[in-house]
């Protein structure tokens, strides 16, 4: 099978010709939304699109189709559909969800209407150039796929692999004038299919999506279904936008001449009131919890049984289109997964990486055994458990876009973090967390520049913020770090922060309180830096993480530079001894820092007594 | 089997549930093909007393009309609310949230104690007699309209939507109009009309009424999520839906 390198021009024409020969249907705006629909211009696609409103499940099993044409006599006049089409810019996980549909309408009872359809269909598939707001097919193993489609167009810079897989597919290509790709381009796409499995993970699932049929063996009585059950419409809109869905419902319909009619099948949904009733009235799911909790083991148990594979492909549309926002499906098999937990048991970890910084500090690398990912968000922390030592709380320092492992600095001060400074790579330890807020990055602080605000370790969470930033640069502005520790010897991340230098709208500014020889940079507070930067405060977001002290002075100062309390985040220390708001040595008058903080607007603590 | 004879009849409307009937144009051959219409003011002269089926628009506002309706309900077979004025009391409704003095005053002025302006509440024509039938929609649907006078015709009980207008509206592939930034009664609606307003990009106004175990509950918790009051809410529903029946399951 051939790839060929091409760019946007040849791919406008190659789209241009397959449209004279065939219909096409491809993703184009919507509003400010996107949907697959009739393609009559190459010029109107949009292949960066982040995800449409439906899935292309529609061209296969559309909202409403004839299965056949009656006379009331009883003669039946099937109607199956063969025309060829092509569905072009199809993402990897709606790819999978195909998939999934070609086994369900293929097995046991085989769904000539479907499947005729679909073998009529020339899949071009589009790997994810933009994430969607609530993607999460990173944790379902759908953010890239390898199967499933006829042509796979994967954008690596200015140019697309086009790269075919079946003999269809390969038919399409050969109207396409191409470059054979080198070496590097096959590089830059495995980069791009890297990329895509760490970023398009909007939630975290927990658990690993295999557990899930057992987790909810055991979750029948969980309060949470009548819980979200008070705040769902019955409105099915979960169903319909999701691409593994495929219930129908069967009608009749008459003509005028009252003898000749059509027999229709159209979308249905589970969560619909009467889904389940039957003539007399009887409803076998009459409560809104029944029709709710059925959803998800439909999703997560039945169809997993069935097929040994979850029908989840992490597209997020359910959470797009939920308008009470309660159709999360990583937040309910989460607060399962949790629920089933004895939470003050750590799960065991290796140290993959250990590396002294300075002195005092030392940076981790760590893998949980179970292979899941930590699943953590700018800001958070864990609890690192040793036995026999006990627990300490620390940040987490890397971006939630690494994936496989998490890394955190330590500095060597108590019981266990002494401890700990002895280890040695391959040693175990224990996890619990993530726990606490986080960095407002997926919300506040979009779309803003950003001016972080470091004292010390206080680097250590901001770290994980700035990665993340770094990795999703086009949602953010400028980026201003100003960093200060005591002496140069202190100084984390040294590499890094070199690497910081060299980024583009980022400046970088640091400073020592107590200078040595080699030093030329700035000295003193770190207020002293203020003069060098230029703000706006009313387009930018200040991240203040450092020792106790600074936070008055810091806020002050920001206060005279403009800055609102509503802009301005801090994040707070305190003893942190269980982490899942129980124990009371985090509490700030009622609030528990471990679940409310350690992230806090600055609003919103100012007024509460001995915060700051 | 000869044709059943049809009759329609108008009360407290604006007659635009007729007017879509007589729009429908050339299908309306394909209605007389299956029904013989005998009184229909908007479409013929004629007038009878002889119907098999009576198709009542507007809602009931004075004790005549309740007379005068259950007088029709004797003589018919099967009886049929068109649109929202007949089906739920509509727009009347509003008439209900105020005193009927101050209603009249507010309508007619100084010339509202004049005994022939006298009113009562308003009435869904299911309030004073058996219903067959609904047919919802402020307009009426052409299509539905039809399709449940093919049933009739048929003999079978049309399978009419129970659940809200999202559905519809979703396969339409139309952008939620809450995050257009506007409260939507679609999620509390009764679906049937194909999503007409929401597709045109308006909210939904109810005009269909409340689908079965509407949840007003949780309508009325999503208006803080979209910095919204539930009053912004109970404003927008007073127009179609002004009969609350709140459900607290």
């Amino acid at each position: 099978m051939s790839i060929k390198k091409i760019n946007q021009e040849s791919l406008y024409s190659w789209v241009d010709s397959l449209i004279r020969k065939q219909r096409v249907y491809g993703v184009q705006a919507n509003g400010e939304r996107f949907a697959f629909a009739p393609l009559t211009d190459a010029r109107l696609l949009k292949l960066d699109y982040d995800v449409t409103i439906l899935p292309p499940k529609k061209y296969l099993l559309p909202q409403r189709e004839d299965l056949m044409e009656f006379h009331i006599k009883g003669e039946y006049k099937s109607q199956v559909e063969a025309e060829p089409f092509i569905l072009f810019g199809v993402h990897p996980y709606d790819v999978a969800a195909i998939s999934q549909m070609d086994s369900i309408f293929c097995a046991d009872n085989y769904d000539v209407n479907y499947m005729s359809r679909r073998h009529s269909a020339t899949i071009v598939a589009c790997d994810v150039q933009k994430a969607s707001p609530n993607v999460f097919a990173g944790c379902l193993n759908t953010a890239t796929v390898q199967e499933g489609f006829d042509i796979l167009l994967t954008n690596i810079g200015s140019q697309y692999l086009a790269d075919a897989r079946t003999a269809k597919g390969e038919a399409l290509l050969k109207d396409l004038s191409g470059d054979t790709p080198t070496a590097q381009d096959l590089e830059k796409r495995e980069q791009v299919w890297e990329n895509n499995q760490r970023l398009l993970r909007k939630h975290k699932l927990k658990c690993h999506p295999d557990e899930l049929a057992e987790l909810l063996d055991r979750s029948y009585y969980n309060p949470v279904w009548e819980e979200k059950a008070k705040r769902c419409f019955s409105c099915g809109s979960c169903n319909l936008v999701c691409p593994t869905c495929y219930c129908f419902d069967v009608q009749d319909d008459l003509n005028w001449d009252m003898e000749t009619g059509k027999r229709t099948r159209a979308w249905d949904g589970c969560l619909l009131r009467d889904f389940a009733a039957v003539a007399g009235g009887h409803n076998f799911r009459r409560q809104r919890a029944d029709r709710y909790r059925h959803r998800y083991y439909r999703k997560g148990k039945y169809i997993a049984n069935k097929l040994g594979k979850i029908a989840c492909v992490g597209c997020g549309r359910c959470i797009d289109n939920c308008v009470p926002g309660i159709a999360n499906p990583v937040e309910i098999y989460n607060r399962l997964y949790m629920s089933q937990k004895n939470i003050y048991v750590p799960e065991p970890a290796t140290l993959m990486r250990v590396l002294p910084m300075t002195s005092q500090e030392t940076f981790y690398e760590v893998r949980l055994d179970s292979g899941r990912e930590l699943g953590h968000e700018p800001g958070q922390f864990v609890e690192i458990s040793l036995p026999g030592m006990g627990e300490a709380p620390i940040s987490v320092s890397s971006s939630p876009t690494q994936t496989g492992i998490f890394q955190m600095v330590v500095r060597k001060v108590g019981n266990v973090t002494t401890a700990l400074s002895k280890f040695k790579p391959g040693d175990k330890i224990g996890v619990r967390g993530p726990f606490g807020s986080q960095f407002p990055v997926h919300d506040l602080m979009k779309g803003k520049d950003i001016l972080f605000i470091c004292g010390g370790i206080g680097l250590v969470p901001v770290r994980s913020a700035i990665n993340f930033i770094l990795d999703n640069r086009e949602d953010y502005g400028q980026i201003i770090i100003m960093y200060g520790y005591k002496s140069p010897s202190e100084r984390l991340f040294a590499k890094e922060l070199d690497a910081w230098r060299k980024v583009p709208k980022l400046t970088l500014l640091e400073t020592v309180d107590c200078p040595d020889d080699t030093w030329t940079g700035n000295c003193g507070v770190i207020t002293t830096l203020f003069p060098h930067i230029k703000v706006d405060p009313a387009r930018t977001s200040a991240i203040i993480c450092g020792p106790p002290l600074m936070y008055r002075f810091v806020v002050a100062e920001l206060a005279r530079q403009g800055f609102t309390d509503e802009s301005i985040f801090v994040s707070l220390e305190r003893r942190m001894k269980c982490g899942v708001g129980k124990c009371g040595h985090c509490q700030i008058n009622n609030i528990y820092v471990c679940q409310k903080g350690p992230v806090f607007k600055y609003a919103d603590i100012k007024e509460v007594m001995e915060a700051l | 089997m000869s044709k059943p004879r049809l009759a329609l009849f108008d009360f407290a409307c604006c007659e635009g549930c007729q007017l879509q009937i007589v729009n429908m144009e050339e299908e309306i051959l394909d209605l007389i093909s299956v029904v013989h219409p005998v009184q229909w003011r908007e479409a013929m002269s004629e007038q009878s007393e002889e119907y098999d089926i009576a198709v009542i628009e507007g809602s009931i506002t004075r004790p005549e009309d309740e007379e005068r309706l259950r007088r029709i309900r004797e003589r018919s077979r099967f009886l049929i609310a068109l649109g929202s004025c007949a089906a739920t009391g509509g727009i009347n409704n509003l008439k209900n949230q105020l005193n009927l003095k101050e209603a009249q005053r507010i309508v007619y002025g100084d010339a509202a104690d004049m005994p022939h302006l006298d009113t009562d509440s308003t009435k869904s024509v299911d309030e004073v007699v058996l219903v067959d039938f609904k047919v919802l929609g402020c307009p009426i649907d052409q299509q539905e309209f039809a399709y449940i006078v093919r049933c009739l015709v048929l003999g079978k009980t049309p399978e009419i939507p129970t659940y809200p207008i999202c559905v519809e509206c979703k396969l339409q592939e139309n952008t939620c109009r809450y995050e257009h930034g506007e409260i939507c009664l679609g999620p509390i609606t009764r679906a049937g009309c194909g999503a007409r307003c929401p597709s045109q990009a308006t909210w939904c106004f109810g005009c269909r009424g409340l689908s079965d175990e509407p949840n007003v509950y949780a309508a009325r918790e999503v208006m803080d999520k979209y910095r919204k009051t539930p009053s912004d809410l109970e404003e927008r529903m007073a127009l179609f839906c002004s009969k609350p029946r709140y459900d607290h399951e």
